[in-house]
């Protein structure tokens, strides 16, 4: 027996406390002044026993209940031997079902083994989890063997990444809640790319006792596409080719030719041989996907005959659609912004959008709705009925791309966008001829791809007064002289981007700049709202089901629309309160997840498991002794199934804290100090 | 009838002892119907015819123009002429379980017993102050300013030393040639057979001798907050009490003291009134007055 946390004993200097207060005190107490004594008798003898016996049991009450106080915070503990807890341990089984437990027989073998453990443990109170890449409970702490056993064989196996790092501390988390020792049976193939980044991560608390049990003991060689690299979206007919380019890699594997297979839909399009060198990579490049309108599924497949053929494919998704118009209005013989807005978009954005341009007199009769956004560069005029359209199309969700360019300097505010000019800068008089940009919002996409234009020298800009309070617009990039350059401001349903500088390479160089194709191709996308479709993601992964817009719209209390998702199984895992406000979704399989996203848009995506899961390398068995503790390493991995109970246990003396009991002791000390206390008090009253 | 009494704490606030008498007699007699006729003094009883070598300043010679006799006024109170307060001034007067303490009760008593005495009957008052011995005298006179002599010989008792009523009582005789009333006040906390046998004497010369017990609550009921030691007043002695005796035994000692002193007293031909101090004072005097007047 101990205290974890003596120094708090130090606080037994307190009993001298009472001590004072009932034997030093109580004779120091004042004489009462009586006209005589004439009539009074001593009765001393009887009246001290009584009080002196009351108040030597209250002392003893309170010195005792100061006692189990500090003994409380000191946190006392008794070595127990394992076999005396062994009692009220809990056994805690835990399956190992990520990816990588789909090779062989593993995951059968681990159930096996699980279930023998569990026989050899008679009535013990135990509980069944598996993990994969988190821990998940499939039953409470039961005695019942039948169901523990239905528990253990009713584990699939899965597709997630395991983590020991998550595992030790979902087990932190348990040892806190249940205060008695654990004792954790692991069952897994003890795969390398599981250990966590650092050891302290996979920790276990002092009253768990860990047992390994290592379904194979040393790695296996394995084959598999490592990644694909294909673009989720593919527009137009006429789309340039696009290439597919998949990295095949082997684990532990000799050098080996490898057929590899492009599926587009079920049907395999292309086929190559390469050769993989020994426990390397190798790559493979598909010149020509092509897909039909729509989404199509496709898979890179590896012939590899493994030991894991579940990861010899890789899915991704390419969806194939009409492009986006967008329309570009210009002055009257404004030839250069034209041009340089639609090179960018077309050489950018995979011709997601065909820009169409037209002079400001022609606009009249183009119905804005019709377009993606649209784009004003540096109007000399804008009509009145464009501009009432233009407005109306912003405020019903329509977006605009500003740039106002000299011709604005003329004007006291920017038509639709309705901030104030304040004045116009002409930098070709300061002493360096331009001024750079300053200050940016990394965060806005248009200028995150674009690296924050470095470099870009501007000539002209107009300085702006954003405004103040709900309707003032966003400053996304400003000069070294503070001007804003890029802003943004919501309207209605729309939003609207300014440029306070033109597209036509006079008010400054952007358009040869390599950041304007970024900037053309992110803000096209941002405009239009079209996020990126198709392509793939790893299991585990989060799907954002509602973009920044549609989440604006519902904190501004607008209804929320509901989502649909339906996974690989064809199953709809949302409920509708959850397909009614979820932002995410966890990925939780592998296979191809469709889904009909907040906005109306159709998506679908291929999911794959973690490429470390195909890594079959086995922790080695140092590193493995090191994780489950000092001295007992040479039983307590039971390598082979069905070896699993640790033999020494009984010589291992765990401390057990106990002092929750003394707090309820402190608890009853409380209630009895208080009732003869009161009872003594009441005396004293009733004397009165 | 409605009567109004004055809170023994009030008076204690009320500076000057002859105001405190003014506010106590004028009080309980503002609350009788008729003049009263309470007091000390002489009252007519009969005539008597004049025998040689009378006094002549007793012939009623209104009686004797009218009759060509002369007689001799006779008087019911012609002994009891004379006011003298036996005052104990004593430790054990300080004290006070409330605003007032038996001293100043006392005082309150005897100034508004002077008071009556002089200003209603027109008697004369004098006072002795003692403890263990004879600490002040003032000669019992219907002279000019008797009254203000009395209140400043009040004014300065100060309870001090412990009582002692045998040996000042044998100087009581040598003051006290006169006969009349002698009102002894104190808290007479010795026993009652050597307080009657010290007071005794006084009765033998003719005097009506009463006693004032007066007493605090306190004294009767003792509070305590479990075992107490307890200080005697006079001797400083010591000793420890438990609340189980002062509720029981004590508080029937004290009964049994009470009504022994109260037997002896009155068996003795002596008067006595147990005055508590949280009473208020007019009644008390009102109710000795009335006793009085009924006796006589």
């Amino acid at each position: 027996m101990g205290v974890l946390a003596p120094w708090f004993l130090a606080a037994l200097a307190g009993l001298a406390l009472p001590l004072y207060l009932h034997l030093l005190k109580r004779q120091t107490t004042t004489p009462k002044p009586v006209s005589s004594l004439m009539l009074f008798e001593s009765r001393t003898q009887a009246s001290t026993r009584h009080r002196r016996l009351r108040y030597f049991l209250l002392l003893s009450l309170r010195l005792l209940w100061l006692v189990l106080l500090i003994l409380a915070f000191a946190n006392p503990f008794i070595n127990r031997n394992a076999a005396a807890a062994a009692s009220n341990r809990l056994v805690l089984l835990v399956v190992d079902n990520s990816f990588s437990m789909r090779a062989g027989t593993r995951l059968a073998d681990a159930k096996d083994a699980a279930i023998t453990v569990l026989a050899g443990k008679g009535a013990a109170r135990a509980q069944v989890a598996a993990f994969g890449s988190q821990l998940r409970f499939m039953t409470q702490v039961i005695t019942d063997q039948s169901a523990l056993r239905a528990a253990v064989q009713a584990i699939q196996a899965g597709d997630g990444h395991g983590n020991f790092g998550e595992l030790a501390r979902a087990v932190r988390a348990l040892a806190d809640s249940v205060h008695t020792p654990i004792e954790l049976h692991l069952f897994s193939d003890m795969q390398r790319p599981q250990l966590a980044a650092t050891f302290s991560d996979m920790a276990l608390p002092a009253n768990v006792t860990m047992v390994t049990h290592a379904v194979v003991t040393k790695a296996q060689p394995n084959w598999t596409v490592e990644s694909v690299d294909a673009p989720g979206q593919v527009w137009g007919k006429d789309a340039k080719p696009v290439h597919v380019q998949a990295v095949i890699a082997g684990y532990g594997t000799p050098a080996a030719q490898r057929t590899v297979s492009l599926v587009v839909n079920g049907k395999t399009t292309a086929t190559k041989t390469v050769a993989v060198p020994a426990n390397g990579r190798a790559t493979v490049d598909f010149p020509s996907l092509e897909v039909p309108y729509g989404f199509s599924r496709c898979e890179v497949k590896i012939d590899a005959a493994d030991a894991l053929p579940a990861d010899d494919l890789r899915r991704f998704a390419v969806a194939r659609s009409d492009p986006q118009k967008a329309l570009l209005v210009h002055n009257y013989g404004d030839n250069r912004s034209p041009l340089y807005v639609g090179a960018a978009l077309s050489a950018a954005a995979q011709s997601a959008f065909t820009l169409e341009s037209i002079n400001v007199n022609e606009a009249a009769d183009r119905r804005p709705s019709n377009y993606a956004f649209i784009v004003l560069s540096d109007l000399n005029t804008l009509p009145s009925l464009l501009e009432n359209a233009l407005t109306e199309y912003v405020r019903s969700g329509g977006s605009l791309l500003i740039a106002a360019g000299t011709s604005a300097g003329g004007r006291s505010q920017i038509p639709i966008f309705g901030a104030h000019i304040i004045e116009t800068r002409d930098y070709t008089r300061v002493p360096d001829h331009y001024m750079a940009v300053g200050s940016s919002d990394s965060s806005y996409p248009a200028v995150a791809k674009a690296g924050g234009w470095p470099g870009v020298k501007f000539f002209y800009a107009l300085d702006i007064d954003p405004g103040v309070g709900p309707s003032a617009a966003r400053v996304i990039v400003r000069l070294a002289d503070q001007t804003p350059l890029l802003l943004e401001k919501r309207i209605g349903e729309g939003r609207v981007v300014l440029l306070t500088s033109g597209l036509d390479n006079l008010t400054n160089d952007f358009p040869l700049n390599p950041a304007f194709v970024p900037f053309i191709e992110q803000t096209a996308r941002y405009l239009a709202g079209s996020e990126r479709q198709g392509g793939a993601r790893l299991v585990d992964a989060f799907l954002d089901l509602r973009n920044s817009n549609e989440q604006a719209r519902e904190h501004a209390g607008a209804q929320s629309q509901a989502v649909e998702v339906t996974d690989p199984e064809g199953k709809r895992p949302l409920t509708l309160s959850e397909a009614a406000s979820a932002q995410t979704f966890q990925l939780v399989e592998a296979g191809y997840y469709q889904l009909r996203l907040a906005n109306g848009r159709q998506d679908e995506v291929g999911v794959n498991p973690d490429p470390k899961e195909s890594n079959l390398d086995v922790i080695p068995d140092d590193v493995l002794a090191l994780w489950r503790g000092k001295g007992n390493e040479s039983t307590q991995n039971a390598s082979a199934p069905g070896a699993a109970t640790p033999q020494n246990t009984s010589q291992n003396k765990t401390p057990q804290s106990f002092w929750w009991y003394v707090m309820l002791l402190v608890l009853a000390a409380a209630v009895a100090e208080s009732a003869l206390a009161s009872r003594y008090l009441g005396t004293q009253r009733e004397e009165e | 009838m409605q009567q109004r009494f004055l809170n023994p704490s009030v008076l204690a606030g009320i500076s000057g002892l002859e105001l405190v008498a003014k506010t106590v007699v004028d009080g309980f007699i503002a609350g009788l119907h008729r003049s009263p006729d309470f007091g000390f003094s002489q009252e007519f009883a009969e005539y008597r015819a004049y025998n040689p070598g009378d006094d002549l300043r007793h012939v009623d010679w209104n009686v004797y123009a009218r009759t060509e006799r002369m007689y001799l006024k006779r008087y019911r109170g012609e002994t009891n002429s004379s006011l003298t307060i036996l005052l104990d001034a004593s430790n054990s007067m300080q004290f006070g379980s409330h605003g007032v303490n038996k001293m100043d009760y006392a005082r309150f008593l005897a100034a508004s017993l002077f008071y009556l005495a002089i200003h209603g009957q027109r008697d004369a008052a004098g006072l002795i102050t003692f403890d263990d011995e004879i600490r002040n005298y003032v000669r019992p006179s219907t002279r000019q300013g008797q009254l203000h002599r009395l209140m400043a010989a009040l004014d300065q008792a100060e309870a001090r030393a412990r009582t002692d009523f045998a040996k000042p009582m044998r100087y009581f005789q040598e003051f006290l040639k006169r006969r009349g009333i002698v009102l002894i006040v104190s808290d007479f906390w010795e026993s009652p057979e050597s307080i009657i046998r010290s007071i005794e004497p006084l009765r033998y010369r003719g005097n009506e001798v009463v006693l004032f017990h007066v007493l605090d609550p306190e004294d009767v009921r003792p509070k305590l907050n479990g075992p107490s030691m307890l200080v005697d007043l006079e001797t400083k002695a010591e000793l420890e009490v438990t609340p189980d005796y002062t509720k029981k035994e004590y508080r029937e000692k004290v009964e049994a003291h009470l009504a022994d002193l109260r037997n002896r007293t009155r068996a003795a031909g002596m008067g006595y009134y147990l005055l508590m101090t949280d009473r208020p004072l007019d009644e008390a005097l009102r109710e000795y007055l009335t006793l009085r007047e009924g006796r006589n």
